[in-house]
């Protein structure tokens, strides 16, 4: 098989059980996904919940399982979705910078518009389990394929249940409306392995959400990708200079500083 | 000359428990399918897919299963498939999904296809391997490899097992 595309699926639910998670992304890599993101959802109306650090990947695995296809090993990240049903739930603090991807759940129209305008997020899900409680409404959907803000349907719902597949569809239907198709991404979302799907059912599950055949097919790949890139801008200045702590010993100059060429730079800054 | 133009859908079915694939036969399939199409697209959808519909092979070792539908709607029976979850078969349900690895037009360009994915799955399985002695037994089943001594080979490791369908 000539996997042409590098697949990347940016929803894997968290769970306690290390084994369970192994083997969701052991099921992901033959599947030929070459990088998952684990996603921990914290909802800050419930409880005492608190945003806490993200595990080591490195701690799961002894040796990452080989993507199907690639002769390379599964790439792990740490995601973060705070579902927002207050302005105030959202800041963005050290530990929230400290994972790969953050992603928001704006709960209503305000937040919505908040998210897509001014948070600091790479990812807007939408709402899969409910009927969309609002309207998309054309600028902040502007807004944030502007700023390079991207909108994630999971399809796991989908998968379980008729009811959740019609709001799922539905949902993704009237975001389609508004949005054209652009800066859109699918993502599983699952909680078991057999919760998963490979790539090519997922673009073509696309065509269901009234995504384009190329914009399908982005949605699994090239926008995951800008989605990384756009993930890893936040611990960078303006995606400019990227500084590394090096160790105390260390002499000050090795302090690295790695300046990217004007040619990139000018790029970077149009995201 | 005029044929009907098909597709055949290269599916392979992921469980998490290898031996349960022993219980699937071909019916039991083209009934999921067919009821995913019926829950997905309804009756519309269920009758553009029901023309030519079947299931043209069941590997019972390796979970490949091939689907032939018209080429006209070949789109509506695909996009069903992600919402199988389970198939029933003797009674029983299995949880399941289909993976599709490949669509073509004859049965031909999937055969070639599935015999370089076989090769594949059987280098990502060697890695596996904890010893030497292992491998080289592995080896020497997949040389030995012919219809008569199928029995046999089906112990030794499954993941080769219809490289010669």
């Amino acid at each position: 098989m000539v996997n042409m595309a590098v697949f990347i699926d940016l929803n894997i639910s968290y769970t306690a059980d290390t084994k369970k998670l192994q083997n969701i992304i052991e099921t992901a890599a033959h599947l030929g996904y070459s990088t998952v993101a684990i996603n921990h959802v914290v909802d800050l109306q419930q409880k005492k919940q608190e945003i806490g650090k993200p595990k080591c990947v490195s701690e799961l695995f002894d040796r990452l399982p080989i993507v199907q296809g690639k002769s390379r090993p599964i790439k792990v990240l740490n995601r973060l979705t705070v579902v927002v049903s207050e302005a105030s739930h959202f800041r963005t603090t050290n530990e929230v910078k400290s994972y790969d991807i953050v992603a928001v759940f704006p709960k209503t129209e305000k937040l919505f518009h908040a998210a897509c305008m001014s948070f600091d997020v790479d990812i807007i899900c939408i709402a899969v389990t409910e009927k969309q409680p609002f309207y998309f409404k054309r600028p902040p959907v502007n807004g944030a394929i502007d700023r390079g803000v991207f909108f994630e349907i999971s399809y796991v719902a989908a998968i379980k249940d008729s009811t959740l597949r019609r709001y799922t569809i539905s949902n993704a239907l009237s975001l389609m409306e508004t949005c054209k198709g652009k800066n859109v991404i699918v993502s599983s979302g699952a909680e078991k392995p057999l919760e998963l799907r490979g790539p090519y059912d997922i673009t073509n599950l696309g065509l269901l959400f009234g995504l384009s055949e190329g914009d399908a097919k982005a949605a699994v790949s090239t926008n995951c990708r800008a989605v990384l890139l756009h993930g890893e801008t936040r611990k960078t200045a303006l995606g400019i200079i990227h500084t590394v702590k090096t160790q105390p010993t260390a002499e000050r100059q090795e302090e690295e500083e790695e300046a990217v060429p004007a040619v990139k730079r000018a790029k970077r800054e149009t995201l | 000359m005029v044929r009907y133009k098909s597709r055949y859908l290269l599916c392979e079915l992921c469980v998490s428990d290898q031996s349960s694939l022993q219980l699937l036969d071909e019916r039991a399939v083209f009934a999921a399918v067919r009821g995913a199409v019926s829950s997905a697209h309804g009756d519309y959808g269920s009758a553009l897919c029901s023309a030519s519909f079947a299931v043209k092979y069941l590997n019972a070792h390796t979970g490949v299963v091939f689907l032939r539908c018209r080429k006209s709607h070949y789109r509506v029976l695909w996009s069903a498939l992600p919402f199988i979850t389970s198939v029933e078969s003797r009674g029983q349900r299995v949880p399941c999904f289909f993976n599709c690895l490949h669509i073509g037009g004859t049965i031909r360009t999937c055969q070639k296809f599935l015999i370089r994915y076989n090769t594949q799955q059987l280098h990502r399985m060697l890695r596996l391997c904890h010893s030497e002695a292992e491998r080289l037994e592995v080896r020497k089943a997949v040389l030995s490899c012919s219809l008569k001594s199928l029995e046999k080979e089906e112990e030794a490791e499954d993941g080769y097992g219809d490289e010669e369908v």
